[in-house]
């Protein structure tokens, strides 16, 4: 019995840890100098997960790269460019989710977190039907959202189911 | 003069109002800390004339409570005789604390952005005694207020400041109220605009200027102790991650002042350094 429960938890852990933001490139505006990107990073670098972080000053992008199975939340990222004085704009991501809701109004939901994104077409619309109810790799834009805020709509480019 | 010089190093610089370890090291200007930053500013001010040098120095400790709001204290110690005008731009031996609000934030494009920031602190007079027409004044806190508005980019800086100190009277004494202003532009050359791992260079222009009241001494306002000045000189930023290092010369280009008074004011310069502590808390969710 007691190998069976772990089995059991064997087999749903990495189940449970497929969704996850796996890279994150946030715009950023009113970076000018070495010490607001080193904020950034060392900011960035404390949020759980996180494995690597990128500034170019000159782009204003910020790359951020997560280790498997982390927990972290857009809104986290969000908060880091917030309190150092900063105003985040578009984010690129690349995050694994499930996706529910209905092929006419799919939803994205990162668990692990409260992230779930209304999902809709950035260029082409993709038939989500046969999707529903799988774990997905969608990478796509989440649009800039006000101070304090995450935009609850994801403009996917590309949806994968994760084998 | 070495043991000087070795003593104002451990100690240092900038009031609170100036914001040397993001910007020019004589003038106004915006930056203030991140939210739960900590910054530490040391550094050496001098002045020079015909009556005397003067170094001083200090210790500046900023903390910001909020990405807009940081309070800041400044704990200054100061070396030789000179007889010089009363000045705000450089440090002289008063204690100070405050806080520097930016209540305008503009976020415009990539790497630029537009702010106001204020700042309003309690000046108390240190330990140290005056020199020149100041020694001998029985000396009272004071209340010091600043403005600074300006443009931040990757390419260029220009910041405008004005500030106002006015210290309480003590035993009909009072040093003199000062009105301060600064205009700075900055400019970091395209093939410096790199990498934030790399060093970080910037230089400005900075033009400051400043008029004293006059001296009251003995419930008598000392004559011809009113002085109105103006400074211009370069100054160099040089940044890598969490540390700076700034330093720059002024020299007058406008001097209303009593010769008999002050003598011959004509050379100031700076060196400061910085580090900045950013925090790098884990947030919940």
């Amino acid at each position: 019995m007691k190998k069976i429960v772990i089995a059991s938890l064997l087999a749903l852990t990495p189940l449970a840890a497929r969704a996850e933001y796996q890279q994150v490139n946030l715009t950023v505006f009113g970076m000018d100098c070495a010490p607001c990107a080193h904020a950034i990073h060392v900011s960035m670098k404390g949020i759980q997960g996180v494995d690597k972080v990128d500034v170019d000053l000159n782009t204003g992008l910020v790359t951020i790269r997560l280790s498997q199975d982390n927990t972290a939340s857009m809104r986290q990222f969000n908060e880091d460019v917030e309190k150092n004085g900063f105003t985040h704009k578009d984010a690129d991501l690349v995050v694994r989710g499930k996706l529910t809701g209905t092929a006419a109004a799919p939803i994205l939901e990162v668990s692990g977190t409260q992230d779930r994104y209304a999902l809709s077409p950035s260029v082409t619309s993709i038939d989500l039907a046969s999707l529903l109810g799988k774990t997905v790799t969608v990478t796509g834009v989440l649009p800039q959202s006000p101070k304090g805020k995450v935009s609850d709509t994801l403009r996917y480019k590309t949806v994968a189911v994760v084998r | 003069m070495k043991s000087s010089l070795l003593l104002a190093c451990v100690f240092a610089v900038p009031g609170i109002v100036l914001a040397s370890d993001h910007g020019p090291v004589f003038s106004y200007a915006t930056p203030v800390n991140s939210q739960r930053e900590l910054s530490f500013d040391t550094g050496l001010f001098g002045r020079g004339g015909s009556h005397g040098t003067q170094l001083s120095s200090g210790s500046s400790f900023g903390y910001g409570l909020t990405p807009h709001l940081t309070v800041n204290a400044f704990l200054p110690a100061s070396f030789g005789s000179g007889a010089l005008p009363e000045s705000r731009m450089i440090s002289g031996s008063e204690w100070s604390a405050g806080a520097s609000w930016r209540f305008l934030h503009s976020v415009t494009t990539v790497g630029k952005r537009i702010e106001s920031t204020a700042s309003l602190g309690v000046v108390v007079p240190g330990p140290q005694a005056d020199s020149g027409v100041l020694a001998g004044l029985h000396r009272a806190p004071g209340v010091a207020g600043s403005i600074a508005t300006g443009l931040a980019s990757r390419s260029q800086y220009l910041w405008a400041g004005v500030g106002y100190t006015r210290f309480a009277e003590a035993t009909n004494d009072r040093r003199p109220g000062t009105l301060s202003w600064s205009g700075v532009y900055g400019y970091r050359p395209a093939k410096l605009r790199r990498g934030y791992d790399q060093w970080d260079y910037r230089g400005f222009a900075e033009l400051t200027g400043e008029h004293t009241g006059d001296v009251q001494k003995q419930a008598a306002l000392v004559p011809n102790s009113s002085t109105t000045t103006l400074w211009l000189g370069p100054s160099i930023l040089a940044i890598h991650k969490n540390i700076a290092i700034s330093g720059g010369v002024q020299a007058p280009v406008f001097r209303d002042a009593s010769d008999a008074l002050y003598g011959r004011e004509h050379l100031r310069f700076a060196i400061n350094f910085s580090y900045l502590k950013y925090s790098a808390h884990t947030n919940s969710h």
